[in-house]
């Protein structure tokens, strides 16, 4: 399954059985089972071995997965991070090329111990404070591991770090969000975040918002998003999946822009709308997103599918 | 088998000893040794810092000049328990340095820097000069002006340069001019935006921080209506900056009080440590309240700002104490 599409990104503690055991009726294209700041100190060891069969629970609906680790406990928790089926091990806090190299030996040789082909789980470095925003380019090229996906630069960690109030009207990470986007653009590494949408409530759970800041993001050709509450599921996935209107205009671009080929032209118009090869090229990449978009979705109906029939009641 | 830590109380990675912000200057005041009333302007303006600037005798006599009168200007501008600075011209550093370090001053405010290599001669002359004169080693700090393209091309070296640095801020006037864009604050957006983040950026990753106004103030340079400076310096607050250099003397009082969390704030996030607390004892690090998320760093927060407020205060009785003893 092509695990890039990620529309929607949601965090789960794996210690909380109401969150964890219903997580694959969600609909979320990837869970981030969550060892780091949503579990309590004294649960974390707990959390550690619940993860395994987590990953389980939570992938049953066709969703990725993802792990979210401690920076100060990297060793630790590698070992109970690093099992199949996890696509992305995320590096909270990163702010050194060394903290990459250490965390990518560790996960080398768990890949090893564990059969899990080299090098196939990602190693993702979350961007949450002002140094590792300075230090992103040796961050991101500091191991042979494929980053497909960054972004970062903003949220909790790093109003703390830069000691500021959250929820301001106006776009506080100017300068980190476009850095980390230009240099990971730089590194042909697909930038996911980067659009600024107030949201002076501070809330997390009003699926308004979260139509709201897919219309943005998808507006910035941006595909992936992530979420702290199940509302916020379903408006991301709808809203950064191309609609049928859209994939209409695009094929009618594609076509009309064939037409304009053949006779040995380049620029030509549709329903008064200018159609070049940019405009082309525009359109063949959102009948590429569409048709993976469509392709995860099918793998998603079929695999709740199957989980829905083995978990009625016998 | 694998290891456990046996104690991991430790649940985020900010060293929480590291004070945010490292210093409270929340009001900064430019000030002339030349002013006849340089006492009584520093001794009432309540400016948590003070920048001495001097001009030179045309003649060859300056350097003797300045140096038999900026150890008392440096006393009398720090009476009202501001600290001290003078501003220092990159092109004449060396010069200007000899003229006028003398202990009593927390710092020298660098204008017109270009790059690393700058402030590397800078550092080594003020090694050699708080030997000299009896200042602590290292003690005394460099404040960056940024006013030129190439300053703000090499911030991140500059800030790397020396452990002396300090705050970074822009002369808005002058970088506008070097970058060509207008000096008139009539725009509809902040042209330099970017800029201002990247300054606090930079600054904050080396554990330093950055002063500023948000626009247009930030080109303002006289007495403003004290609701659109409130609004200003909130914005300039919640942007990053940690205090603003005040082009009028009218700007402090409001500086001081909205560089900092305010009353209303310091309640908040005492409602935030409590529920976070109660969530910790059953076991939860990510609580809901009112529609918003409460966990670690949000927690983690709460205490900065919370000790924020309480370090701003302390600095309030400071002044007050240094008022009294007069």
């Amino acid at each position: 399954m092509n695990n890039r599409v990620s529309r929607v990104s949601m965090f789960v503690t794996p210690t909380n059985p109401r969150f964890i055991d219903k997580a694959w009726t969600r609909g979320g294209d990837v869970y981030i089972l969550d060892i780091e700041d949503s579990i309590a100190p004294a649960e974390k060891q707990r959390c550690r071995t619940l993860i395994r069969e987590s990953i389980d629970k939570a992938s049953k609906g066709g969703a990725s997965i993802y792990i979210r680790i401690n920076k100060p406990f990297v060793d630790t928790d590698l070992p109970y991070a690093v099992w199949p089926g996890v696509d992305r091990i995320m590096l909270p806090k990163a702010e050194t090329a060394e903290e990459m190299q250490h965390a990518h030996q560790i996960i080398s040789a768990l890949e090893k111990e564990r059969g899990i082909p080299l090098g196939s789980i990602e190693l993702y470095p979350m961007i949450e404070t002002t140094l590792g925003t300075v230090n992103i380019y040796e961050i991101l090229t500091a191991v042979d591991r494929k980053i497909w996906s960054m972004d970062g630069g903003s949220g909790y960690d790093m109003a703390v770090n830069l000691g500021i109030e959250m929820f301001a009207d106006f776009d506080q990470y100017a300068y980190p969000i476009a850095y980390i986007t230009l240099t990971s653009m730089a590194l042909d590494i697909e930038t996911t975040g980067g659009v600024f949408v107030p949201n002076t409530s501070g809330r997390v759970d009003q699926s308004d918002q979260a139509a709201e800041q897919a219309a943005a993001l998808h507006r910035a050709g941006i595909h992936h998003s992530m979420a702290l509450h199940p509302a916020f599921i379903e408006p991301l996935v709808k809203g950064l999946t191309p609609s049928i209107e859209e994939v209409k205009w695009a094929t009618a671009v594609i076509q009309r822009f064939d037409e304009l080929s053949s006779v040995g032209e380049s620029v030509g118009t549709l329903e008064g709308k200018t159609v070049d090869i940019y405009e082309n090229q525009k359109a063949k990449a959102t009948l590429h997103w569409a048709l993976e978009c469509a392709e995860k979705d099918r793998f998603k109906e079929h695999a709740l599918k199957k989980a829905s029939s083995q978990s009625l009641p016998q | 088998m694998i290891s456990t830590p046996e104690n991991q109380t430790q649940d985020n990675c900010f060293d929480t000893n590291k004070k945010i912000p490292k210093y409270i200057r929340r009001s900064i005041l430019a000030l002339s040794i030349d002013d006849p009333l340089l006492e009584k302007k520093s001794f009432d303006s309540w400016a948590d810092a003070i920048i001495l600037d001097f001009s030179k005798k045309s003649n060859c006599g300056w350097q003797q000049d300045i140096h038999s009168r900026m150890p008392e200007a440096i006393n009398i501008a720090a009476k009202g328990g501001a600290e001290i600075f003078i501003r220092i011209d990159n092109k004449f550093a060396k010069s200007e340095l000899e003229a006028t370090i003398f202990p009593g001053i927390s710092g020298i405010v660098l204008k017109g820097a270009h790059s690393a290599a700058d402030l590397q001669k800078i550092s080594s002359t003020l090694d050699s000069l708080e030997i000299a004169r009896g200042v602590h080693s290292n003690s005394i700090e460099i404040d960056i002006e940024v006013n030129n393209a190439t300053c703000t091309w090499n911030l991140l070296e500059i800030a790397r340069s020396t452990a002396r640095i300090g705050i970074f801020f822009l002369n808005e006037q002058e970088l506008c001019i070097n970058l060509g864009i207008q000096t008139e604050a009539n725009l509809p957006f902040d042209p330099l935006e970017y800029i201002k983040s990247e300054l606090i950026t930079v600054a904050t990753s080396i554990g330093g921080q950055a002063v500023g106004m948000s626009y247009p103030l930030s080109l303002a340079s006289e007495s403003i209506d004290g609701e659109i400076l409130r609004k200003g310096i909130l914005r300039a607050r919640d942007t990053g900056f940690k205090g603003a250099v005040c082009p009028h003397p009218d700007w402090i009082k409001l500086c001081n009080s909205g560089f900092r969390p305010s009353e209303e704030e310091a309640n908040y996030y005492v409602k935030v440590i409590e529920v976070f607390a109660e969530g910790i004892k059953h076991g939860m690090a990510s609580v809901p309240m009112d529609g918003k998320m409460i966990d670690v760093p949000v927690d983690l927060r709460a205490k900065v700002y919370l000790e924020w407020a309480k370090r701003a205060k302390a600095r309030d009785a400071e002044k007050q104490q240094a008022h009294h003893k007069l």
